[in-house]
């Protein structure tokens, strides 16, 4: 065996790689569960693949079966109705999951300095998730499949001059149709590739600059503040994975629907708009975010679709708004605060896009579209906040420890 | 600490939810029964899905289809070869078939000017589910709000104090005695009232009323107990998988709980020596 080992290694120096990468990979010591969720996404990936390379090979794309052929799954294939059910829980376990991956990222500074690249690419990955997850929903080709399709396709008529032709151009049609569904299935397929590959150069990123941890100061002693990665983290990321799965299954089993709006076993009717079109939860707060622009007339669409995107690329610069001398919130009070605002908002958004937009609160008093107006300010004020409390030095970091 | 925190966030949001009211829609939620297939040990009582199935085939396949289901599928619930081929004789098909009603959707169409809705996802399709269906089938107004709804029209209008008792009945809103009435010369025209669906007014006339079949097994047919049974039969048309998962569900729970803790144990031990 070691001979053979031996053999290949003079050729391709895989022992190396493994021990180096990931046996004796040094991460610091100091790491918290919030640092469990990387290898719950990674492992949520591998399950969404692995369930719909399955799904894949019973499903049709064809706007005139694709809905019977999704019941035929869920009764007639064996264990057809466990692999449904794990992939469409699975899609809003995946999304809890990057929520918190990058809120963690927000809050420990793991954005900043060496990091940008790493992060970037993770933001391209979520980029690319959201596309994947609109995509799949809309393969059952219920009622919310249609017409959360039209409603987000037909945002692309926002944009300036060739906004009408592109439409028709991604719809294969004049409306959402047979030839939507065939390429939305074509795309749903390839995607989840494509996230792969960014996953790959994701974490060649991450081995390269290595992990932030919880101080958010750098490793000063390798033998003193890191452990290898086997058997310390691979364990503790089993141990995540366990109670994961727990949580997972208990939906997948017993409340397999909760994610799902009713109105998706009602098949498609594009003669029949439902009475309240909502998105998947996970687009909730950006939902909310384009429809508070709705002040502006006839530039209404199209800023509304400039703050939805926007809200996912500020991301992008985050790195440079934030000028602390220090990575980590839990020695800044102040962004801290602005931290707990920021996530507090974008559940208050999450709520307000659940609900529809001519809705009030406290009896009339208070129309959803003031609070989702202010909510969105709020997103982004989280931003401009984070920059003026740190340029201008008004936040005064605690002292940072010595080392982990 | 920082868990103790978000917790201490979330519930302080929760507290300021407030109550919204919605512009559009009209849908009263109808109220919760007791359902013996919900909940994680819930099992479909066979005997209910068994006189369901009695109601669906002599009363809602007259219209209504329920496409996923093949009659024969029916014998798990103690339906003989010799009663599952007279079922599917009196809608023109065979046992192999499924269980589609013999009205074609052209004549469907001309007789309630839509294509009556597949009832086999029914109580999975509708916000309320199992209590949305129970909801319709009883939703219809009773002898004594018929009769209420009579008086009030002898004179052709409604005061103030007819539009209060009338309100809860209709559940329509009592401070514009005009909507009262306009609703209430709709029903007087003939047009079907449901207090649970969703604008009041739909394509359905009442399908069932006590007595309206005779049950097999000779349980008394009232309106509750026959809605209650087709309901549950339908629960089982929407999910026939629903026991088998469950079943499996609880033994993957019990293995992922013991593996997780073993995990936890490993993880304890490996890390008692980085400290």
């Amino acid at each position: 065996m070691s001979k053979l080992m031996e053999w290949v290694d003079a050729r391709l120096p895989i022992s190396d790689m493994i021990k180096s990468q990931a046996t004796e990979y040094p991460t610091p010591k100091n790491l918290n569960y919030w640092w469990n969720f990387g290898s719950l996404a990674l492992f949520m990936l591998i399950v969404m693949i692995a369930t719909g390379l399955f799904l894949a090979m019973h499903y049709k794309p064809d706007a005139q079966q694709a809905f019977d052929i999704v019941e035929h799954i869920m009764r007639d294939v064996n264990y057809g109705w466990l692999l449904r059910y794990l992939h469409a829980n699975g899609a809003t376990f995946f999304f809890i999951i990057i929520y918190v991956h990058i809120l963690r990222g927000m809050y420990y500074g793991s954005y900043r300095a060496p990091r940008e690249i790493l992060w970037w690419i993770g933001v391209i990955i979520f980029f690319l998730m959201m596309g994947t997850g609109f995509l799949g929903y809309v393969l059952p080709w219920g009622q919310m499949s249609y017409w959360g399709a039209a409603v987000i396709t037909n945002l692309i008529t926002a944009v300036p001059v060739v906004g009408e032709d592109l439409v028709v151009w991604v719809w294969g049609g004049f409306s959402v149709g047979d030839a939507t569904l065939n390429r939305f299935y074509v795309l749903h397929f390839l995607l989840p590739l494509v996230i792969f590959a960014f996953v790959i150069v994701h974490m060649w990123a991450l081995h390269a600059v290595h992990s932030n941890n919880p101080d958010g100061i750098d490793i000063v002693d390798e033998e003193k503040d890191t452990l290898p990665f086997h058997p310390y983290f691979t364990v503790k990321d089993l141990y995540g994975v366990g109670v994961l799965l727990i949580i997972y299954c208990w939906f997948v089993f017993f409340a397999p629907n909760a994610f799902l709006e009713p109105d998706n076993y009602i098949p498609a009717n594009p003669m029949q708009t439902p009475a309240h079109i909502v998105p998947e939860w996970y687009f909730l707060p950006f939902y909310a975010i384009l429809r508070s622009i709705d002040f502006l007339g006839s530039f209404s669409k199209l800023a509304g679709v400039i703050a939805m995107v926007g809200a996912i690329c500020i991301l992008f610069v985050l790195p440079f708004l934030d000028r602390s001398p220090v990575r980590s919130f839990r020695y800044r009070p102040l962004s801290r605060s602005l931290f707990w605002i920021f996530v507090a908002n974008a559940i208050m958004l999450g709520w307000i896009g659940y609900n529809p937009s001519d809705a009030t609160a406290f009896d009339g008093a208070l129309p959803l579209i003031i609070l989702g107006r202010t909510g969105t300010a709020v997103y982004f004020g989280y931003f401009v906040m984070l920059f003026i409390v740190t340029a201008f030095k008004i936040e005064k970091p605690l002292p940072l420890p010595k080392s982990l | 600490m920082k868990i103790l925190k978000f917790v201490q966030v979330a519930i302080l949001a929760a507290a300021f939810i407030p109550q919204i009211t919605l512009a559009s829609s009209g849908a009263v939620h109808p109220p919760a029964q007791e359902w013996g297939f919900k909940g994680a040990f819930g099992k479909f009582d066979n005997a209910a899905v068994k006189r369901g199935a009695q109601i669906a085939v002599e009363v809602c396949m007259g219209c209504h289809s329920f496409k996923y289901i093949k009659f024969e599928s029916l014998k798990q619930f103690g339906y003989t070869e010799a009663q599952i081929v007279a079922m599917a004789e009196g809608q023109g098909r065979t046992k192999k078939d499924k269980m589609l009603s013999a009205m074609d959707a052209i004549s469907a169409k001309e007789s309630f000017g839509i294509i009556p809705p597949d009832l086999s996802l029914m109580t999975k399709a509708r916000k309320g589910y199992e209590n949305y269906v129970y909801g319709i089938l009883t939703g219809y107004l009773n002898e004594g709000e018929a009769e209420l709804v009579a008086k009030v029209m002898e004179d052709e209008t409604v005061s103030k104090s007819e539009a209060l008792e009338l309100a809860p009945v209709l559940h329509v809103d009592a401070t514009h005695p005009e909507h009262v009435k306009h609703t209430l010369e709709r029903i007087g025209n003939g047009d079907n009232f449901n207090k649970y669906f969703p604008g009041q007014f739909f394509a359905m006339p009442s399908p069932l009323s006590d007595g309206a079949v005779e049950y097999a097994d000779g349980t008394e047919s009232s309106l509750k107990q026959m809605s209650h049974d087709v309901t549950t039969f339908m629960a089982w048309t929407a999910e026939p998988t629903m026991v088998e998962r469950k079943t499996l569900g609880f033994k993957v729970l019990i293995y992922l709980v013991f593996f997780t803790i073993m995990l936890y144990a490993v993880k304890r031990r490996i890390w008692a020596k980085a400290h």
